[in-house]
């Protein structure tokens, strides 16, 4: 077991990006699957130990279409034993209320199932009023910024990687 | 901030009810695509605001709503909560393509503004959120007669730029009434970005500070979340008795109607990920992915709503077109008819009144003949005040804070939620004072026009009973603000009646039957009269004036003077030194200028054969140039000699009783215009 998957919509171009960018600074020590999120299953979710989640935030702060429409399926999962780590795109510039929302969204849904959350990362440099991902002076994740922080987003996966590196194995 | 219960979802919500909604949506859907087609073909429907987008709150909305119980102001994006609500894809096509039996207005108002007023499914305007003030007055009357109902505002977050949207939220906070504002947010208005409207993407979140409101977010395109966040809304506003606003995010799959394009302004991807976002084939994949329905079962329903919109289709057609000559028909209501003064005369003896005595009286007299009556106003109820002239002073205390209270300073609010109320109940008659002065009304004036069409508009189905009194004039050394006269803008709209006395028993008997009428009455007080003695007269204790109904007050050969208001008394005062010249002038009070008495005018104008129209307002435009002009095309023949206008100069009434003097009339300005006339 104890397969790590990444999952984010195969369709997306910044968030298929940035998973490309994550897998890269996996290897070769990791393995990492891609999984398409818009044709998921329960099962194939449950085949992983190690997940980590593409969650842009859209709108206002919601979930993509893709992961909403998964939500009642997460909700009835057990995932104790799961390590989970989520990543997402936001706009801290145009939509600085609900910065990253849906990572903060998706941190919660998977925590109160019972997954162990991991790949926390610091809220500094970063300008936003409010996110559901925050948590204290964290958010629930890596948050990056392709439209007002681009340059800043390879060293921010690299930094995360090697945390996750640390905490998958 | 209490979280919002999940008692919908996908996987728990039983099949039948899955079924229905899908069958509404469905069908929703497929007219909502079919609405161009019948401009193209000059059917008509040549206003359509395409609702795709907002599926799953309009869903919820309609589902949230009680028919003939709750109460609920669509706005002209709601295809699918009218039809959520109850309404039948052929009445929502006699709507679009303005058939006579339109339930909304028989043809006369914009196609897709959706109403079925039997069902309290209300006819709302275009302007943006206006109702929201309505909705507020409907549920005052909701709490008022103890009914366990909501009243549901529904609209478009650009509406909450308005400056009315704030007061009815004001209003409903500070009387913590049972509304829920449904606000519908696809980000745009017409063209304009959310970012142009307000600093706050979340809109609803502007109005955190408002005590007793509760603000509930939620997805508008997803079908579950939308009706929870209803569910929760209604039983929070019906268990409490307070607002709630429910901010829906949408999108707007198309343009904003037939007569926009947002190609010219939004992007490619723009265009594209709002379609990819499309809330149907969402919540058909969701039935369709945790196996609530088979893919045969989802077309079954699909070809049903095909069938069915195939027969309205062809209904709808069949049914007739306005009659056009009925034209004039709800303009105004028919109005109370006075049986024992049908011309607004008496014979009574006694002890003189103050015109101030007269509407006291009145309106004490009117608020126990009607327990259903109530007023409201600025300054109305403090204490020992009733109104900034004491008008109504010791009504509170006789009749409690629940028929007669303050109003928050906000006019288009007093007015707007007036109108609201009276829809509540046919039995209602509400007294408003419109504004401290007549001059401070102009910002009720959106609520007032509104108001002035409803009846016509409804197609005769709904019409506000309400009095508007407005303190009017000059005379008082009050400047600007606080001396002009308004009714030479007023009569120019159509559905309202006018009237302006000029002494006691006119304004006791002229109130009398306005709060006895359907309809909106515009009851204009010449405020420098409400303490002179010389508007005091003996008042029948019963004493009622029709409305279009002028009173002779002084009989005369040589010259008719046609006036009303202050200016009656000053005409009375220049007849009488004329008098003692050897002239004879006759004095026309004409009491109502909506409806007015071309027949008394006209009697007159050709007895005597010289005229002179007398008013306070301004000459240039004043209500005098109506009635010259009656007089010019209907008994042109009988003058013998130009009519002759005083008034006010083309000016404001300024503050310095000098100015004042130079720019009002006045008794021997009169006088000078009359000796001009007689000479001719």
């Amino acid at each position: 077991m104890n397969k790590t998957g990444i999952f984010y919509s195969f369709s997306s171009t910044k968030t298929a990006k940035a998973a490309e960018k994550i897998c890269e600074e996996f290897e070769p020590e990791f393995k990492i699957q891609k999984v398409n999120a818009e044709e998921l299953t329960e099962e194939l979710f449950l085949s992983f130990t190690n997940l980590i989640l593409g969650v842009p935030t859209w709108f206002d702060g919601e979930l993509p279409i893709y992961w909403d429409e998964f939500v009642p399926a997460i909700e009835d999962l057990d995932l104790k034993g799961k390590t989970i780590a989520i990543y997402g795109l936001g706009n801290q510039v145009e939509y600085p209320e609900n910065f990253g929302d849906a990572v903060g969204i998706m941190a919660e849904l998977v925590k109160e199932r019972g997954a162990k959350l991991v790949g926390l990362t610091s809220t500094e440099g970063y300008t936003y009023e409010s996110s559901r991902a925050e948590i204290g002076d964290k958010f629930m994740g890596l948050v990056l910024d392709q439209e007002t922080q681009p340059r800043l987003s390879k060293e921010r996966i690299s930094n995360w990687v090697k945390d996750l590196k640390a905490q998958f194995s | 901030m209490t979280t919002v219960p999940k008692v919908f979802s996908i996987k728990t919500t039983p099949k039948e009810i899955l079924e229905k909604w899908y069958h509404l949506m469905t069908l929703g859907r497929a007219i909502d695509e079919k609405a161009p087609n019948y401009l193209k073909q000059a059917i008509g429907w040549s206003y359509h605001a395409p609702y795709a987008g907002h599926d799953g709150i309009q869903l919820a909305i309609g589902q949230t709503f009680e028919k003939e119980v709750d109460h609920i102001f669509l706005y002209y994006r709601d295809m699918l909560t009218a039809l959520s609500c109850g309404m039948t894809a052929e009445e929502i096509i006699l709507n679009g393509i303005s058939k006579a039996t339109d339930l909304t207005s028989g043809g006369r108002h914009m196609s897709n503004h959706f109403a079925k007023i039997a069902w309290n499914m209300h006819n709302v305007s275009s302007l943006t959120g206006n109702h929201t003030l309505h909705a507020v007055g409907v549920a005052r009357a909701i709490k008022y007669y103890g009914e366990k109902a909501v009243a549901i505002s529904v609209q478009g977050e650009s509406s909450l730029s308005e400056g009315y949207v704030y007061e009815a939220i004001n209003g409903a906070s500070k009387e913590k009434l049972p509304v829920i504002f449904a606000i519908q947010d696809n980000g745009y208005g017409i063209s304009v970005p959310k970012k142009d409207q307000t600093a706050n993407r979340k809109v609803a979140n502007n109005f955190t500070g408002f005590k007793n409101l509760r603000i509930i977010h939620c997805n508008g395109k997803d079908v579950f979340e939308s009706m929870n966040a209803m569910y929760e809304a209604k039983r929070h506003a019906l268990e409490t008795g307070m607002p709630v606003m429910v901010q829906a995010n949408c999108v707007r799959m198309h343009s904003h109607s037939n007569s926009d394009r947002h190609e010219l302004y939004r992007s490619e991807d723009e265009r594209g990920y709002v379609l990819d976002y499309d809330p149907l084939t969402k919540y058909k994949r969701m039935l369709l992915r945790y196996e609530r329905f088979t893919q045969e079962e989802l077309e079954t329903i699909e070809n049903q709503a095909k069938t069915e919109l195939k027969e309205a289709h062809k209904l709808a057609l069949k049914a007739p077109d306005p009659d056009p000559s009925t034209y004039l028909d709800f303009v105004l209501p028919e109005p109370h008819h006075p049986e024992k003064y049908p011309d607004g005369l008496h014979n009574e003896t006694g002890e003189k009144k103050k015109l101030i005595t007269a509407l006291n009286e009145t309106l004490k007299a009117e608020f126990r003949h009607n327990p259903d009556t109530f007023i409201w106003g600025q300054d109305m109820a403090n204490k020992d005040k009733g109104g900034i002239f004491n008008v109504s002073k010791g009504l509170q205390k006789e009749f409690g804070p629940k028929r007669v209270f303050n109003a928050p300073i906000a006019e288009d609010f007093i007015v707007g939620t007036a109108n609201g109320m009276s829809r509540y109940d046919e039995k209602i008659r509400i007294v408003i004072e419109g504004a401290e002065f007549a001059d401070y009304f102009w910002p009720a004036m959106e609520q007032y026009v509104d108001s002035s069409h409803d009846y016509w508009r409804s197609n005769g189905q709904f019409t506000p009973n309400v009095t508007i009194r407005l303190a009017s004039g000059g005379y008082i050394g009050g400047g600007i603000y606080h001396s002009q006269n308004i009714e030479g803008a007023l009569t120019s709209i159509p559905g309202v009646r006018i009237v302006y006395p000029s002494f006691a028993d006119d304004a006791a008997g002229l109130l009398r039957t306005a709060m006895r009428s359907r309809g909106l009455t515009m009851f204009m007080e010449p405020k420098a009269l409400y303490n002179d003695p010389k508007a005091a007269t003996v008042i029948p204790d019963d004493f009622e004036v029709p409305f279009g109904k002028a009173r002779i007050r002084r009989d005369g050969e040589d010259l008719v003077m046609i006036t009303y208001g202050n200016t009656t008394h000053m005409c009375l005062e220049a007849a009488e030194k004329l008098s003692k010249e050897g002239a004879s002038v006759e004095v026309i009070d004409l009491r109502s200028l909506i409806p007015l008495d071309k027949e008394t005018i006209l009697n007159s104008v050709k007895r005597i054969g010289k005229v002179m129209i007398v008013h306070e307002d301004k000459v240039h435009s004043g209500f005098g140039s109506e009635v010259t002009s009656v007089i010019m095309e209907e008994a042109f023949e009988y003058l013998d000699g130009p009519i002759k206008r005083v008034g006010s100069s083309f000016t404001p009434v300024g503050f310095h009783r000098s100015f004042e003097r130079m720019i009002l009339p006045n008794t021997e300005k009169i006088y000078i215009a009359a000796k001009e006339v007689l000479a001719y």
